[in-house]
Parts: C-alpha cells; sequence; structure tokens
C-alpha cells in the first residue's frame, strides 16, 4: 500500500522561480566581498566558488525531481498503464529525460568555466567568466521551462490519484454510464462519490473500502464505457479499461433494466460481449440495478431472454435497487464470498499457505477414555435472564463517587460463616508467636503425630545403613585418614591466615632498632620449616634489598667509582646552585609569543 | 461473549489476573477499572472476583494455577495473603502453598477442571500436590517446544488455543491429551505468549486491548462462547482466515 503513494512529491517550481531560488541561494551562501587589491588566486578562488556552488545547487534540484518521480517501467502494470492514458507515457519519459540532459549540461558547464578560471587574469575578467556560466546555466533551465511545468501538473494530478493498492482484494464496478455504479459504492462503502443524474458523473477512478468476513475489500468505481473500438475511447474511459485489464478483482457488470441511463438492454448486453476479454480469469458478476422501476420480470420477452443468456454461461444474475437499498448487501455479499473463494482456491497449493497450514488446522481429540469431561457452566449463565437495564454498582462506580477518599476495601468481599466477623481486628503476632502458624486448630496433634511417625522410623533403623562389608571398612579406614589429614591442613590455614597481615612501608619500620645489623641471623638463614612459612623480614616491613646507591655495583672498586663519576657530574651544578639534574630550569624568563601582540580578554597565555 | 480490557494500558492482561470456573483473581492495580470489567461480567455468574496480590506483586496470573478445585500458591506467598485468598474463595476451592523451584505456577501449569500440563522439570511432590488439590490428571509436555506449557498454552473444559507454531501433530496429540478441540492462534495483534493475552473460562473469555477481531472471532469459536463452535473455524471461516493470514 505504501509503495504506491504519490502524495509525497514535493512541488516542482516553474522555471522563473527555480531560476531565482538557485541564485538567491547562491549569493547568500557564498561569500560576498572581494577586492582587486586581492591575490589573484583568491579571486579565482572566490569566483569559482560561486560557480561551482550554482552548479550544484541546479544538480541538487534537478535530482530530487528525478527521483521523486516515479519511474514507469518500475511500477505495477496497472498504475504504468494508468499513467500512460493519463499523462501520455512518451510525454512524461520525455520530460524526465530531459531534465536528466540538463542536469549533465549543467554540471558540463560548471566543469567548463572553472577549468577557465584558471586563465583569468584580472579581477574583472573572474567576474565575466562567472557571469558568463551563471548565465548559461539560466540558460539550460530555461529550455526546460515547459517540462517543469508539465511535471507540475502532473504531480498534482497524481497526488489526487485514489491509493488503489493492486493486489488486494479488490470489488471493480464497471458498464455504461450512468448506470448506478458509484451509487453502489457510495452505499457499501463511506467513499463520497459524486452521483448525478448524467453521463460521465464519475471521470475518475474512485476507491472505497467495506468489510466483510474480518477482511477489508476495496470498492473501485470505474468511469462510464460505451461500446465503442478500444482505438476511439476517451481518456476517462480508458482508465476504467486499465483498471478492468490489470487489477486481480471480482467484476461486478451493472446494468441498468429501466433503460433510464439512455442505453438499451441489448446494448448494454452487446457492450458486455466486447468487453467480455477483459474478464477472462476473474470471477464476475452481473447486477442489475434500478429494480425499484424495472425487475428483470417486468422487461419484454426478447430482453429478458438476452439477459437471461448471461446466466445460463454460468455467470451469476443479481438484481438491486441501489434507491431503495433493496438487494445491495446481497449482491455486496455474494461479491465478497465469491471473491474470497476464487482467492483462497487460486492460493491454495502456495508456499506462504502450507506455512499457517497448521493454524488452519482445528485438531480434535480422540477419545481415549470413558471420563466424561463436562464443562462447568453457572446456571444462572445459562439460563440468562433479561434483567433491564438495571446495572450493578461496580468498584468503580464507587471509586469515582468517593473520588480522593476511596479506599480499596479487601474484606468486603469475604465469604465468612459468619458475617459478623469480616471485620474483626486480627493480629499477625499473638504472644510472640506468628498467628497463620497456628490457623489450622489441629496442629499440635498433627506434629505431634509427624514426631511420633519420625521416631518410629529412627528406631526401625530407617535412617541406619548397615556396613559390614571388608572392602566398605578398609574404604572407611581410609576415609578416616584422609579427613584427619584435612583437618590438619585447615589448621595450618588458619596459622597461615594469622600471619597474613599487611606489609608496612619501609619508612615506618623502627630503624633505629636495626641499624647495627640489617637482618636477623635467623631471617637470613632462608626457611626453615617449609614453605609454608613466610620471610620474617618481608612480614615486619624491612627493606629487603641493599641501599640503591649500591645496587647493581659488581664490588667495591665500582662503587668508588660510580661515586666518583656521580661526584664530578654535579660539579658543574653546584656552580649554579643546582640540586641535580631534576632541577627546574626556566630557559626563557620572558618568550616572545607571550609578550606581543595586542591582549584581548583571555589573552594573557596563549597568543 | 469475549471482552477485550487493558491493565493500566497494558494489553497482558492475562499476568494480571486469573480466571477459573469458580472464581477470579485480579491483581491490584492504581484504579478499579480493569477490575470492575471482570466485576461486571461474572456478575450474574455469581463468582466471587477477587483483588489480591502475591508476595507483594501483581503479577499473580503468571504466579499461581487453579481450576474451580482448587488454588496453589507460590511458597513465597505472605500469610496475610494466604488468608485473604482463603476467606473469599468459595470452600469448595482448596488454597494451598507450594514449596516448589519454579515458583512462576501459572508458567508452567496450565490446566482445566480435568487435565493439566506442567513443565517437564517440575517436582515431584509438586507434581502430586497438583494432581491431588486440583483433581487433574497431570501430564509433563511441551507446547511447540516451550516448555513453559502455561504461557503458550491456555485451555478450558470446552476448547484450547496453543502457541501459533505448534505442528498439526503435535496439536492432535495435545487434544488427545487434554480432549478438547485445540486450534494454534495468537492474540493481541499476533501475541504468541497467548496466557499473558487471554483469560478464559467455560463461559466468557477476556483478552487484550490489541486483539483483532479475526483473533477473537477464533477465540470465541473454539472456546464455545457464545453461539462459538469450532467446527466454524474449519468451515465457514477457513477462507476468510487463509486470507488475512497471507
Amino acid at each position: 500500500m505504501e509503495k504506491y503513494n504519490f502524495k509525497r512529491i514535493t512541488v516542482v517550481p516553474p522555471y522563473k522561480d527555480l531560476i531565482n531560488i538557485v541564485l538567491s541561494k547562491t549569493q547568500r551562501k557564498t561569500p560576498t566581498v572581494v577586492h582587486k587589491h586581492y591575490n589573484i588566486v583568491r579571486i579565482r578562488g572566490f569566483y569559482m566558488r560561486k560557480i561551482k556552488f550554482c552548479q550544484q545547487t541546479f544538480h541538487d534540484k534537478l535530482t530530487a525531481i528525478l527521483t521523486e518521480f516515479p519511474t514507469i517501467q518500475d511500477l505495477h502494470p496497472f498504475y504504468c498503464d494508468l499513467m500512460s492514458v493519463l499523462y501520455d507515457r512518451d510525454h512524461y519519459k520525455l520530460a524526465l529525460g530531459q531534465l536528466n540532459t540538463a542536469r549533465h549540461l549543467v554540471d558540463n558547464v560548471g566543469k567548463d568555466y572553472v577549468r577557465l578560471m584558471k586563465y583569468a587574469d584580472t579581477l574583472y575578467r573572474c567576474k565575466q567568466l562567472k557571469k558568463a556560466a551563471l548565465g548559461r546555466m539560466v540558460k539550460i533551465m530555461k529550455r526546460q521551462s515547459q517540462n517543469l511545468t508539465y511535471l507540475e501538473e502532473v504531480r498534482q494530478h497524481v497526488s489526487r490519484m485514489p491509493s488503489i493498492d493492486p493486489n488486494t482484494r479488490t470489488i471493480l464496478l464497471c458498464g455504461f454510464p450512468n448506470v448506478g455504479k458509484s451509487s453502489f459504492v457510495n452505499k457499501v462503502t463511506r467513499a463520497d462519490v459524486e452521483v448525478q443524474p448524467y453521463a460521465f458523473t464519475t471521470k475518475n477512478l474512485y476507491v472505497g473500502h467495506t468489510d466483510f468476513k474480518f477482511n477489508r475489500y476495496q470498492v473501485v468505481d470505474t468511469p462510464g464505457i460505451l461500446d465503442h473500438p478500444i482505438e476511439e475511447m476517451n481518456t476517462i474511459e480508458m482508465q476504467a479499461i486499465t483498471a478492468l485489464t490489470h487489477l486481480r478483482a471480482i467484476v461486478l457488470y451493472v446494468m441498468d433494466l429501466s433503460e433510464l441511463c439512455e442505453h438499451t438492454v441489448e446494448e448494454q448486453v452487446r457492450l458486455f460481449q466486447s468487453i467480455k476479454p477483459l474478464f477472462k480469469n476473474k470471477p464476475l458478476m452481473v447486477v442489475c440495478n434500478k429494480t425499484d422501476i424495472m425487475t428483470l420480470d417486468d422487461l419484454t420477452e426478447d430482453k429478458q431472454h438476452l439477459v437471461r443468456d448471461l446466466a445460463e454461461d454460468g455467470i451469476p444474475v443479481l438484481e438491486m435497487s441501489t434507491a431503495t437499498e433493496e438487494g445491495v448487501m446481497k449482491v455486496k455479499t455474494e461479491a465478497c464470498q465469491r471473491l474470497l473463494n476464487f482467492r483462497v482456491a487460486s492460493k491454495l497449493n502456495t508456499k506462504r499457505v502450507q506455512d499457517v497450514a497448521n493454524r488452519l488446522f482445528v485438531a480434535f481429540p480422540k477419545k481415549r477414555d470413558d471420563v466424561a469431561r463436562p464443562p462447568t457452566i453457572p446456571q444462572s449463565v445459562q439460563h440468562k435472564i433479561e434483567k433491564g437495564t438495571k446495572r450493578r454498582k461496580l468498584e468503580r462506580d464507587i471509586e469515582e463517587e468517593q473520588g480522593d477518599d476511596y479506599i480499596l476495601d479487601l474484606r468486603k468481599e469475604w465469604d465468612l460463616a459468619n458475617p459478623d466477623e469480616k471485620y474483626d481486628k486480627i493480629p499477625e503476632i499473638f504472644l510472640g508467636k506468628n498467628v497463620a502458624d497456628y490457623v489450622d486448630p489441629n496442629i499440635d496433634q498433627k506434629l505431634a503425630k509427624l514426631l511420633e511417625e519420625e521416631k518410629l522410623r529412627e528406631e526401625a533403623g530407617f535412617y541406619h545403613f548397615p556396613s559390614d562389608d571388608e572392602d566398605e571398612k578398609e574404604l572407611e579406614a581410609k576415609l578416616t585418614v584422609i579427613r584427619e589429614r584435612r583437618m590438619l591442613k585447615q589448621l595450618e590455614a588458619v596459622d597461615k591466615r594469622n600471619n597474613n597481615r599487611s606489609i608496612m612501608p619501609r619508612s615506618a619500620s623502627l630503624a633505629s632498632e636495626h641499624r647495627g645489623r640489617k637482618r636477623k641471623r635467623e631471617a637470613s638463614e632462608g626457611p626453615s620449616e617449609g614453605a609454608a612459612t613466610r620471610s620474617v623480614s618481608r612480614a615486619h616491613g624491612k627493606p629487603r634489598s641493599q641501599s640503591r646507591d649500591q645496587s647493581g655495583l659488581r664490588d667495591q672498586k665500582m662503587i668508588t667509582k660510580a661515586k666518583k663519576i656521580g661526584r664530578k657530574a654535579q660539579k658543574e651544578r653546584n656552580h649554579q646552585a643546582k640540586k641535580g639534574e631534576g632541577d627546574r630550569v626556566i630557559l626563557n624568563m620572558m618568550p616572545k609569543h607571550l609578550f606581543s601582540g595586542k591582549r584581548g580578554n583571555g589573552k594573557t597565555d596563549r597568543r | 461473549m469475549a471482552v477485550r480490557c487493558q491493565f493500566e494500558s497494558n494489553n497482558d492482561i492475562g499476568v494480571f489476573s486469573k480466571l477459573t470456573n469458580a472464581y477470579c483473581l485480579v491483581g491490584i492495580g492504581a484504579s478499579e477499572n480493569f477490575y470492575s470489567v471482570f466485576e461486571g461480567e461474572l456478575s450474574d455468574a455469581n463468582i466471587p472476583v477477587v483483588h489480591t496480590s502475591l508476595a507483594g506483586c501483581r503479577v499473580i496470573g503468571r504466579m499461581c494455577a487453579g481450576n474451580k478445585h482448587g488454588l496453589l500458591v507460590p511458597s513465597s506467598t505472605t500469610d496475610q495473603e494466604l488468608q485473604h485468598i482463603r476467606n473469599t474463595l468459595p470452600d469448595s476451592a482448596r488454597v494451598m502453598r507450594v514449596e516448589e523451584r519454579l515458583s512462576a505456577l501459572g508458567n508452567v501449569v496450565a490446566c482445566n477442571d480435568y487435565v493439566a500440563l506442567v513443565h517437564p522439570d517440575l517436582d515431584r511432590e509438586t507434581e502430586e500436590i497438583i494432581s491431588d488439590v486440583l483433581k487433574v490428571e497431570v501430564f509433563r509436555q511441551t507446547v511447540a517446544s516451550n516448555v513453559l506449557v502455561g504461557s503458550y498454552c491456555v485451555f478450558t473444559n470446552q476448547g484450547g488455543l496453543v502457541h501459533p507454531k505448534t505442528p498439526t501433530e503435535a496439536l492432535e496429540e495435545l487434544s488427545s491429551l487434554i480432549q478438547v478441540p485445540l486450534v494454534a492462534g495468537t492474540v493481541n495483534r499476533g501475541s504468541d505468549v497467548l496466557a499473558a493475552g487471554l483469560v478464559v473460562n467455560d463461559w466468557i473469555a477476556f483478552c487484550g486491548q490489541d486483539t483483532t477481531a479475526t483473533e477473537v472471532s477464533i477465540i470465541e469459536n473454539i472456546f464455545k462462547i457464545g453461539d462459538g463452535n469450532p467446527s466454524t473455524l474449519q468451515t465457514d471461516m477457513r477462507g476468510a482466515l487463509l486470507e488475512s493470514m497471507t
């Protein structure tokens, strides 16, 4: 449905407007000030930008038009033919094609003049080139002025076209002008098609929707057709023919037996015969309208015979009167039912139906025993007595009445043996016990019984599993060993856990205490009682390694050498009263970029 | 007659209510609109419509299982809630708390007054309780390879609706287990969690507001509500159903 919505096409501006839009946009969106003393490169860039911008804007406008208008060959054949009937397919294609060419031309002009701009050596020449470029683009567009107006007309017409879905359930009405097709549509749908007592009141296709058996059907009203060869038919009639050819629908051929439409019954039957090829592969019905004036039985013998002949060909002939609404609903139901049957039959063996086959299937039970399983429906529902209009006061009404004061009363519905007790206070806890646990009056007896049972069971050895097997005893012994060992391990783990204190930083340690000796002897002896104990030095936060000025040095000789080098390196810095290479240095006390130029707001630090 | 309604603009009304042939439980909402729909429709049947919560939650439909013989509530139900339910329900209906790991009983048990389908992993003890309290035959089953039988099928003594993807053979098997006609269908415009969108007993059905006319007519026919008759689904309505589904 969404696929065939032509209402969203934007307006196609006429040539003058288009030019104005594009040129003023170029003016607005590009820089406007240039001076002749500027560098020539800058001047060239200034005008180049204008040309390019103008060309791009034209390009975008045209592209928008070209993409929004539907391409005829991509449409459903129905819309394809309808458009060719209404707007002349060739003209339409040509218009779009020419716009496409114009777009190319504009692009080329833009490209050429940008290239030429390279050779312009003064502001004046640059400006002349720009003027020429824009002028040529405008001229190209001017040649498209007729196409633009044509496309705008097409757009206006197309947007008013009814959105007919060519693939859905459709009822299609056709027949001579003024036989009552539109009045039928008005009766069965909510569409409001104009009905007048003269021929060709309906000049377009109209669509309305009606419901039948949970599905929606679209009813398409076509303009009347006259009985003449297809080449002589006008645009209005051709729309009806297009709809008849391409819509998968049930066709209702409407006849007027009273001949008030100024066509005799014979003529109407002749028209039916001549457009019969269009009804091929479609369900078909003949509907005789205006029975309030003339019914089928009132006709003369030979006329009746003509109509009856149709019925003999297997085409159902129904009668109705749109004036008195007699038989209208019957025609609608019959048409919908026939269309439904036709569509179901054509779909029946497709994959999509097989996919939903399980949902169309109702499983009826096979009897598995002789138990009766009757439904439980209360008597009052079964014999529903007409109670009149008296309505019970609902909780909602009470809520509405009381407004904000409403409080939900849960106990109202309580169904107690003694209704007086309904609003009695019930404690949740009484004497330190949960009242709900004692709701059952026999709870103590029941508990006693259960305990008794349990005791008996225990005595009877219900929970005792005797083991006299030799293997099992051995297993038991092994298990004891394993258990003991596990217990020991657990104890050990507990012990270990006590050692697991946080490590103290070096500075926090008691330095004076250990000044004489770096480590205690036992600490340096290494782990004595297995991996389980940790190094004591770590646990007490003592330094683990030697001092840092000696680390990585092999021996005393190396150490003295390193110290000497260090002292030498410090000499220069000592002159400058610097601590070391980490001491801060400001190389330039007054950086030029911070002290030159004007100072605006917030320009103290960065300029 | 199938009634469309909403719980606080939520279409999953089966989550907030439980309907059986002997009583109806309704979750406590902010207003009485939802409750009154049930109250009004069930007024001539004279069955109690009970405001309740279970374990402080309003999603009672998914937490309890029951039929006209009884009601099973999860172990998390408080004593006060249990007492309230006991006081309101007719004496013929036994109320029992069940110690079950799968505590959302509504999702794992689907039952009518004679048969229950349960989750395959349900406790043996719970199964016994179900058959004792609800007086039903219990079958461990899946519906369209879903273990949550309580969510994906709804049935009464007259008919049943199962998950839309249930194959034909499974439908037949289930139907002869439950001994009622079954059809695969949807509620709430194509939702497959049927028990969430539909609560039904032997004479009335309530479904979510989104349920389409086609779905309503299927429900009325399969559950024999009003003048419904399951066989019309295969005769009169077949064409229309096929047309609307493809």
